[in-house]
């Protein structure tokens, strides 16, 4: 029953969602099967912490890059300016940056801030596109 | 049992200013635990990371730290890994944590927190 969710898997290479270099349309691909949605959700502790410590007008960019030990990894920036192609997800009277690029990687997935007693930090957590993580979290690989 | 020769010891971890205040900050309204104990475990990408627990009493076979009034265990198991080892509190609006300046470790992985000897 589910023959229309079969059909865009094999009209594109399979790293071709991931790069976004041929895509010029500036929305996701409505062909899209996956039934992840296009954000990033905060959770309490996040909103809390950011609250602390974002002066007004600032944010909490998330980017992703390539490195660490699995193929990428998560950088956190304070950033106050918004460029053309970033999406702001705002709660609670603070806001993430995430750009379009980095966004394919970390959509669906939750920004958290984890306190222990060894470290706190802000972590991406239930990443749905990353397969298997560095134990600290900050790297991850993946699923193709 | 004869008398035991005394020798000058070199403290196995320090602590840097900011560990000790963090230190103390955390143990301030905890009047069950005597201090801090520091471990290593097998986990992460790069062979070992370090573990960090309030604790209530010292084993037998810890390796006490007493600083500025502060007091960290060191496991049995962790003992000779940390030898030296310089622990730093760092803070930044981001995140803060616990840093080990290991003299002793090859490697570690990009974010820092998982090494090998």
């Amino acid at each position: 029953l589910p023959k229309l969710l079969r059909c865009p898997q094999r009209s594109q290479l399979p790293y071709a969602g991931c790069l976004q270099l041929s895509s010029t349309s500036a929305q996701e691909i409505p062909t899209d099967s996956s039934p992840i949605e296009e954000k990033v959700y905060l959770s309490e502790s996040c909103v809390k912490r950011l609250g602390e410590i974002m002066d007004k007008g600032q944010y909490l960019r998330i980017q992703v890059e390539g490195g660490g030990c699995s193929g990428f990894q998560y950088k956190f920036v304070i950033d106050s300016t918004r460029m053309e192609d970033d999406r702001v997800f705002e709660q609670g009277g603070v806001g993430v940056i995430v750009d379009k690029e980095s966004l394919e990687f970390v959509k669906g997935s939750t920004l958290d801030y984890t306190q222990e007693l060894i470290r706190s930090s802000f972590q991406v957590v239930k990443n749905p596109q990353a397969d298997h993580g560095c134990s600290c979290g900050s790297s991850f690989s993946v699923k193709l | 049992v004869s008398k035991r020769k005394i020798l000058a010891t070199r403290a196995a971890l320090t602590l840097t200013p900011s560990a000790v205040n963090r230190i103390r900050t955390l143990l301030e309204d905890k009047p069950e635990y005597i201090g801090l104990k520091v471990g290593v475990r097998t986990r992460g990408c790069n062979g070992m990371t370090y573990t960090l627990d309030f604790t209530k009493q010292k084993d037998k076979a810890d390796e006490e730290v007493l600083q500025d009034g502060v007091r960290v265990f060191i496991e049995k198991k962790a003992q000779l890994t940390l030898l030296g080892t310089e622990m730093d509190f760092v803070e930044t609006k981001l995140s803060s944590e616990f840093v080990f300046n290991n003299p002793n470790i090859k490697g570690t992985c990009g974010c820092g927190e998982s090494f090998n000897i």
